[in-house]
């Protein structure tokens, strides 16, 4: 088990509270400390657009009834790495994300570590 | 009688020309001499006498045809007050033979029909019949010697080989025109959309109500398709015609969306077809034209189209749910040492989040009633320590589940640890709804008679729960007042569909 997450500050967008509450649990578990959560498009825009240092960030893709694309295209921007959360499963994303580093629901502890480590271009050593 | 009434009706009977009018059920009211002449009857044995009574067109293959071409041009006369004609009408008619004996003749007409009008109804019909026989037999002796012509797509399908056929035969018009109008009928009431299409530009020959329908009652007759259907151009289905009439090759089309200006000036509207381009080749097999044939399956596409978002959409919620669950479990687990509490407490909250769907699923998750929510998740205390006061509001799907969670824990710690701990403590719960423009929802939760409260030692999951799904699902807002007399909790959440932001 690395070390290489501790510390590390993630953006959570994730409408629904308790899975959000579910995914902060599993961070600080990690030792990450969690940002947010955003609830809507609009949160998340405003989050990745504030100066506070983010490390990377977990995107619920249905955010509030809409695709939260355009936050991923902001952190893109950013360069702030991410990884999608869905129900859908990876047919729930469109050509253009394919292939991104995705988690789907219910989470485990480890495919949320193993998605971010993918996303952050880290290595587990 | 007007005195210019009177003279047309001297002029009428002095015409050389053939004259009757009919009155209700066809029958003869007055018939002009050329007319009784031409006929070899008097005004006394016709007058009062249906039509088709007098003369019945005759035995043979035509007759009946006959009279039913010419029974169907009265009535249409009749009920749409519009004259009709009958260019050429093969109908025999009885004639007295030199020893006296009535014997059938060929005769062939040319018939008008004009309407008699009283009060704006058709009252009777007046026939002005010509004997066209003489130059009807000249036309089919020469017509028959001469080779047919190249034929119209339509002729080619419809009435080609049966008209080519009866060249060697008998001249028979009449009846391949019976047959054609037949087949016509045929296509004109067939429940798919038919169009014949003519030459290398797609001409509209033909086309049945359907194909009407389909375009928006659009007059497309005798027009090339590019010209007739311009919005189509670009869609591929110009091109699909062209290589049919090119190559000979049918062309089929399974749900193929089209977009068609089936109303002037509204937006395109897209239909799914089920089709097929057949040619139609003549007799020489050359591709003379395009058989155009389908179904309109639109509604079909758009229910698999709504199967497929239920089932996504499904999926989506199954999984959602699921994390739910565990996100339950795992914050349950954490505020419970104890393998028997944690239990307890899981199943509880498991079983408010599937009262709540419960509710949801009787409506076909369209909503729930906010008091009947609170009756769930109050009622294992006793009705008669918890009153709910407040109207009836309408919450959608996401607000019910998330209210049905926080009432249960609010429910749970006030059994654990406030009023309803105590055999007299009560819990009344108020709600009103304010602003009937953007809707808010006013509900304050009030514990009394209950033991001393004090602010717990550490915010638990409870709390927790309550204050976020609040804020953060409901994008409302929430104060919880550990007053020593007794909890009390303010809730203010906007029931617009729209979550503000």
């Amino acid at each position: 088990m690395t070390q290489t997450l501790k510390g590390r500050r993630v953006l959570v967008v994730e409408d629904e509270s308790l899975v959000a509450m579910l995914l902060e649990t599993i961070l600080e578990d990690m030792g990450c400390t969690p940002v947010g959560p955003a609830g809507t498009i609009e949160e998340g825009l405003a989050m990745v657009a504030d100066p506070a240092s983010l490390d990377a960030a977990l995107l619920d893709v249905n955010v509030a009834g809409r695709q939260v694309f355009p936050v991923a295209d902001a952190l893109t921007a950013r360069g702030v790495p991410f990884v999608f959360s869905t129900g859908y499963g990876e047919s729930g994303l469109p050509d253009a994300w394919r292939g991104h580093a995705t988690v789907q629901k219910p989470f485990t502890e480890n495919a949320i570590r193993e998605a971010l480590m993918k996303a952050m271009g880290v290595e587990n050593v | 009688m007007t005195s210019i009434e009177t003279d047309l009706a001297a002029a009428l009977n002095a015409s050389p020309n053939a004259y009757f009018i009919v009155g209700p059920e066809l029958k003869f009211v007055w018939a002009n001499p050329a007319y009784l002449a031409v006929t070899q009857r008097t005004a006394a044995e016709l007058i009062g006498t249906p039509v088709f009574e007098a003369f019945d067109a005759g035995p043979g293959l035509e007759g009946p045809e006959s009279s039913r071409r010419l029974r169907a041009s009265f009535e249409k006369v009749f009920a749409t007050g519009a004259r009709n004609d009958i260019p050429v009408l093969h109908y025999a008619i009885p004639l007295p033979g030199p020893d006296g004996t009535l014997a059938y003749e060929d005769r062939y007409w040319s018939v008008i029909h004009t309407p008699l009008l009283r009060d704006g109804v058709v009252e009777h019909v007046l026939q002005y019949a010509i004997d066209i026989t003489e130059l009807e037999n000249l036309r089919r002796s020469a017509t028959l010697e001469a080779a047919a012509p190249a034929l119209h797509a339509i002729d080619a399908i419809v009435g080609g080989a049966l008209l080519s056929g009866a060249r060697s035969v008998q001249a028979d018009n009449a009846r391949l025109e019976t047959e054609r109008q037949g087949l016509m009928d045929l296509f004109m009431q067939a429940p798919g959309f038919v169009a014949v299409l003519t030459g290398p530009d797609h001409v509209f020959q033909i086309h049945n109500s359907a194909y009407a329908q389909l375009i928006g009652h659009r007059d497309i007759s005798g027009k090339p398709i590019g010209e007739a259907l311009p919005e189509v151009q670009g869609q591929g289905y110009f091109e699909f015609l062209d290589s049919v009439y090119a190559t000979g090759e049918p062309y089929e089309g399974r749900a193929s969306r089209v977009q068609l200006q089936r109303t002037p000036d509204a937006p395109l509207e897209s239909r799914f077809l089920d089709f097929i381009y057949q040619p139609i080749r003549d007799a020489r097999g050359a591709v003379a034209g395009i058989f155009v044939q389908g179904h309109d399956v639109t509604g079909t596409v758009r229910s698999a189209e709504r199967q497929k978002l239920m089932i996504d959409e499904l999926n989506h919620r199954v999984k959602n749910t699921l994390a739910t669950v565990q996100s339950i479990a795992v914050q349950t687990a954490r505020s419970h040492v104890d393998p028997a509490t944690f239990a307890e407490g899981f199943q509880a909250r498991l079983m408010a989040l599937s009262h709540t769907h419960n509710l949801l699923t009787r409506s076909h998750w369209e909503g729930a009633d906010l008091g009947a929510i609170l009756e769930h998740e109050t009622e294992a205390h006793g009705s008669h320590r918890v009153t709910l006061n407040g109207p009836p509001v309408a919450l959608e799907p996401a607000a019910a589940l998330s209210l049905g969670m926080i009432f249960h824990e609010l429910a749970t710690n006030a059994a654990k640890y406030g009023a309803l701990s105590a055999p007299a403590g009560r819990v009344l719960v108020d709600w009103s709804v304010a602003n009937q423009t953007r809707p808010v929802l006013t509900l304050t939760w009030r514990e009394i008679g209950g033991p001393p409260v004090a602010p717990p030692e550490r915010r638990g999951f409870g709390s927790r729960l309550i204050e976020r799904n609040v804020r953060h699902d409901l994008a409302g807002a929430v104060k919880l007042d550990y007053a020593s007399d007794g909890f009390n909790a303010e809730f203010s959440v906007p029931l617009d569909r729209e979550r503000s932001s």
